[in-house]
């Protein structure tokens, strides 16, 4: 980067917000992804962190000049390689802006700084008794405005939605430098394009989200949790199709396969059988009357289909217990090997038997571990590839592998990424979906907004 | 064969850098820089170990931002051992770039040789007046003159005479139900001598009688986490042989630092040694901190006088996470009648000290130690209760500095004087 350019971002930032260092660099060229970056070709020239709008607008005017590329960036969680440095470009990390600015309880709204961290402001919000659902693993720590920029879902998704659902407006600094802003405080609003939702899911690659206006629903009173074990992952599956073909929405419904219930059973001694083909965790929640009748239902449907054990928690501590299981689940498995790569192809919610039974092929197919944890109850399911990133000869496998689960998920109808995001992991994969068109579309909105193309470039169209 | 630092490449490769420990890092949290994270931490020795990056002063800069205060390790999914790894990378340093020469000179000459400490001590206790005034309320000194120690930094004075030259190597009590050796530590045996005077007394109390090896060193911590294995491993040694001659059921401690060098990283550093490993596995078992002992003891509630105050307790890190102690002090703090006790939030935070660490990042220190002292204001206590010297050195600092009277004691304390308000009584 130009001594030029390094000198006009610190006269924006201030000194104490800018990193040319080689070690702080380095520390850019990773997120929570597998994607590895070539530290030769892709070390950042500089990392920013402005304090407001008005800074990240003047960087990025200043960049479009330059045409410098821009990586936007959160707290670096995200699993789809979105937020890797890329040669000699600005990382721009948006963590300082964190402030949560009104939760406005007359109009069941919060507006926030791109930086909150999405725990944060649920715990702000639940506090006066409202809720902010989606519910990302990386929700203690990942921010407002990365949630937004992936769309990022979670477990909740099956009855609440994911973020695209709760926001409704937005404060973006486009990649000229403009500051515009979509949607508003109401939940109504059809005037012009729903940029709010181009936005919303772009990956940082329209523009430098900067503020978030989200809508908030009643907490519910109340949840109730359970858990079923099942012979066979099939039946589980069936049962995950039945229950809401019944009509039930449960908050949550997870599912374990028989990987996951060994290792957790062997780490965390929750009282699994080991010999069980799948397990179904199951969370209802909403007012206190109605939580018994509801999983009385769900619980007759698990035995109908063959449910060897079903367990209700009766006080918040035996929920927890249960909820222990699907805690532990990660430390558990990544006790077997040292590398795990979590997957989030997602399909229609009926095809999940089958779904299941492809990834297992191919995991016999290429000798490799895939062991499956899901958000069964909305198709989103987690194939957890277990290896070791030193054994080459494996990763090569692996990779092929996962190719081609990509390519047998959109074959059932399903999505590349259901919320993981599609940025440099899945980008050579993306036409499958689009097609050549879709995908056209989609370029053209890019440049009719970065005709520079400097904000993230490589993510979602590739290289 | 000593591990090497490649080796820990196993280690490093088991971080999915998903970010987890950015929320609860308490350096990442003042600076927010990624390479200041533990994430950051384990790719900064991966790049080494696959030589992608050098060893560099920059290298040793980030290392040297680690508190030890192993919060990241509890809270990683995979269960990285990142302060593992950064004690690897420190010992990597030292041994390629060799030590600093006052990181040398203390290490190698004062700390592992305990006359020169002991003369060194004691005539840094005479001569301490002239550099130090007093502190307001009696409590700690204050720099007199800019000694690249910040002005405002209340430190504790030298005690006039150490705590160990104080007693006799035994003290006993008739019908001792239990015999057990005291593992000092050096802030106690020179700084906080009333804290030692308090464990000795409870336990006294209690029926147990107290050997207090006069030979014991160092534990050795303060230069092993800054790389220096070569000392370390002579001062475990040498700790070891002292120890190993006492004829105890237990071992105690009074600080969470110490009690996890003599319970676990002794036996560690040591692995490869034929014979002092086992030995140190076999020490290791007896350890029990304070607290963990003295809940063990019946009755260690009887004869308790009413103490009204207001109390709050601070985890240490080594004594939370390291020693896994956390019921015990409250229980010793829910028994004094009178006393009420307030948890502050985040109990176990890092109050920011990390021995060393507070020396060579005072202000970075200080700034960890705000959400402390605000964390303490918020429970409107009196009295601040810890486990460990380090932290009520660099806790007592940060109230000073924000001007709350709050006075900071050992859980030993506390128990001692719920027992003199019932003799009082």
């Amino acid at each position: 980067m130009k001594s030029e350019i390094i000198q006009r971002l610190t006269e924006i930032v201030g000194g104490d917000n800018i990193y040319t260092a080689l070690e702080d660099l380095y520390c850019y060229t990773y997120d929570a992804s597998f994607v590895k970056a070539d530290i030769k070709k892709d070390l950042a020239g500089v990392a920013v962190y402005p304090g407001n709008t008005e800074e990240v607008s003047r960087i990025l005017k200043l960049a479009n000049l330059e045409k410098i590329p821009v990586v936007p960036r959160g707290a670096g969680s995200n699993v789809s390689g979105g937020t890797i440095s890329i040669g000699d470009c600005i990382v721009l990390v948006l963590k300082r802006m964190n402030k949560i600015l009104e939760i406005d309880r007359k109009n069941l709204i919060a507006v926030v700084e791109t930086g909150v961290i999405t725990g944060q402001l649920q715990s702000e919000v639940e506090s006066v008794g409202l809720f902010y659902p989606p519910d990302p693993a990386s929700q203690a720590f990942s921010t407002m405005g990365g949630n937004v920029a992936e769309c990022a879902g979670g477990p909740r998704g099956v009855k609440y939605g994911v973020t695209r659902d709760y926001v409704i407006g937005l404060e973006v600094v486009l990649p000229t430098g403009e500051v515009i802003n979509t949607g508003g405080r109401t939940i109504k609003n059809v005037t012009g394009y729903d940029m709010t939702n181009l936005f919303t899911g772009s990956e940082g690659t329209l523009c430098v989200i900067t503020k978030i206006i989200v809508k908030l629903i009643p907490l519910p009173e109340g949840k109730s949790t359970m858990m079923a074990v099942f012979s066979e992952i099939d039946q589980a599956c069936e049962t995950v199709s039945e229950i809401i073909a019944g009509g039930l929405v449960p908050c949550s419904l997870e599912l374990l396969d028989n990987i996951y219930i060994k290792n957790i059973e062997e780490y965390a001694k929750v009282g699994l059988p080991t010999d069980a083909g799948a397990v179904l965790l199951i969370e209802v929640d909403g007012d206190s009357e109605i939580l018994a009748k509801q999983i009385g239902k769900i619980e007759q449907t698990c035995r109908r289909l063959g449910a060897v054990q079903i367990r209700i928690a009766k006080t918040k501590e035996e929920a927890n217990e249960l909820w222990r299981a699907r805690r532990s689940a990660f430390a558990a498995v990544s006790r077997v090997k040292p590398t795990i790569i979590g997957e989030d192809a997602t399909v229609p919610r009926s095809s999940i038997p089958v779904a299941v039974r492809r990834i297992q092929e191919i995991a016999a197919k290429y000798n490799i571990i895939i062991a499956i944890l899901g958000h069964a109850g909305d198709g989103n399911l987690h194939a957890t590839i277990l290896t070791d990133a030193t054994d080459l000869e494996e990763a090569a496998r692996v990779e092929k592998a996962i190719d081609e689960i990509f390519v047998a998920t959109v074959e059932m109808g399903g999505s590349l990424s259901g919320e993981h995001g599609i940025g440099r992991a899945k980008s050579k994969f993306i036409t499958r979906q689009t097609g050549e068109v879709g995908l056209e579309v989609q370029h053209r909105i890019k440049q009719a907004l970065d005709p520079n193309n400097i904000l993230n470039p490589g993510v979602m169209f590739g290289a | 064969m000593e591990r090497s630092f490649e080796s820990w490449e196993k280690e490093v490769i088991r971080c999915i850098r998903c970010g987890a420990c950015q929320n609860v890092c308490p350096v990442f949290k003042e600076l927010q820089a990624e390479s200041t994270v533990a994430r950051g931490r384990v790719k900064l020795i991966s790049g080494v170990i696959t030589k992608e990056l050098d060893l560099t002063e920059g290298f040793s800069d980030k290392m040297s931002l680690c508190l030890m205060c192993k919060a990241c390790v509890v809270n990683c999914p995979s269960g990285v051992k990142v302060d593992k790894l950064v004690e690897a990378a420190r010992k990597e340093i030292a041994e390629q770039k060799g030590l600093s020469l006052l990181k040398k000179l203390i290490f190698r000459l004062v700390l592992k040789n305990r006359w020169v400490f002991n003369t060194g001590m004691k005539a840094g206790s005479v001569f301490q007046g002239l550099v130090f005034r007093k502190g307001p309320q009696g409590q700690g000194m204050l720099p007199r003159m800019s000694l690249g120690l910040d002005k405002r930094r209340l430190l504790s004075p030298l005690a006039p005479k150490s705590f160990r030259s104080g007693y006799p190597q035994v003290i006993k009590v008739s019908g001792a139900k239990l015999r057990v050796a005291f593992f000092t530590g050096c802030m106690i045996n020179y700084i906080y001598t009333d804290t030692g005077n308090a464990v000795i007394n409870v336990l006294k109390h209690n029926g147990v009688e107290v050997v207090i090896p006069s030979l014991q060193n160092c534990c050795g911590t303060p230069v092993r986490i800054n790389g220096d294995y070569e000392s370390a491993k002579e001062m475990a040694k040498a700790n070891i042989d002292v120890f190993w001659k006492e004829e105890v059921d237990l071992i105690v401690v009074a600080c969470g630092t110490c009690g996890l060098a003599l319970k676990e990283e002794y036996a560690e550093l040591l692995e490869d040694d034929p014979i002092y490993a086992e030995k140190a596995k076999k020490l290791g078992v007896l350890v029990k901190d304070f607290t963990e002992l003295v809940v063990s003891l019946e009755g260690f509630a009887d004869r308790i006088g009413h103490l009204p105050m207001k109390v709050t307790y601070h985890d240490p890190c080594h004594l939370v996470r390291g020693l896994k102690v956390k019921e015990q002090p409250r229980q010793i703090i829910k028994s004094i009648s009178g006393v009420i006790f307030n948890e502050m939030q985040k109990s176990d935070t890092c109050c920011g000290s990390g021995g060393s660490f507070s020396l060579a990042h005072y202000e970075l220190s200080t700034q960890i130690n705000d959400h402390k002292v605000n964390d303490i204001k918020q429970t409107g206590a009196e009295v601040l209760v810890t486990g460990c010297s380090a932290c009520r050195m660099h806790i007592a600092d940060g109230l000073h500095r924000q001007n709350v009277p709050v006075k900071v004691i050992h859980t030993a304390q506390l128990l001692e004087m719920a027992y003199t308000a019932k003799n009082n009584s």
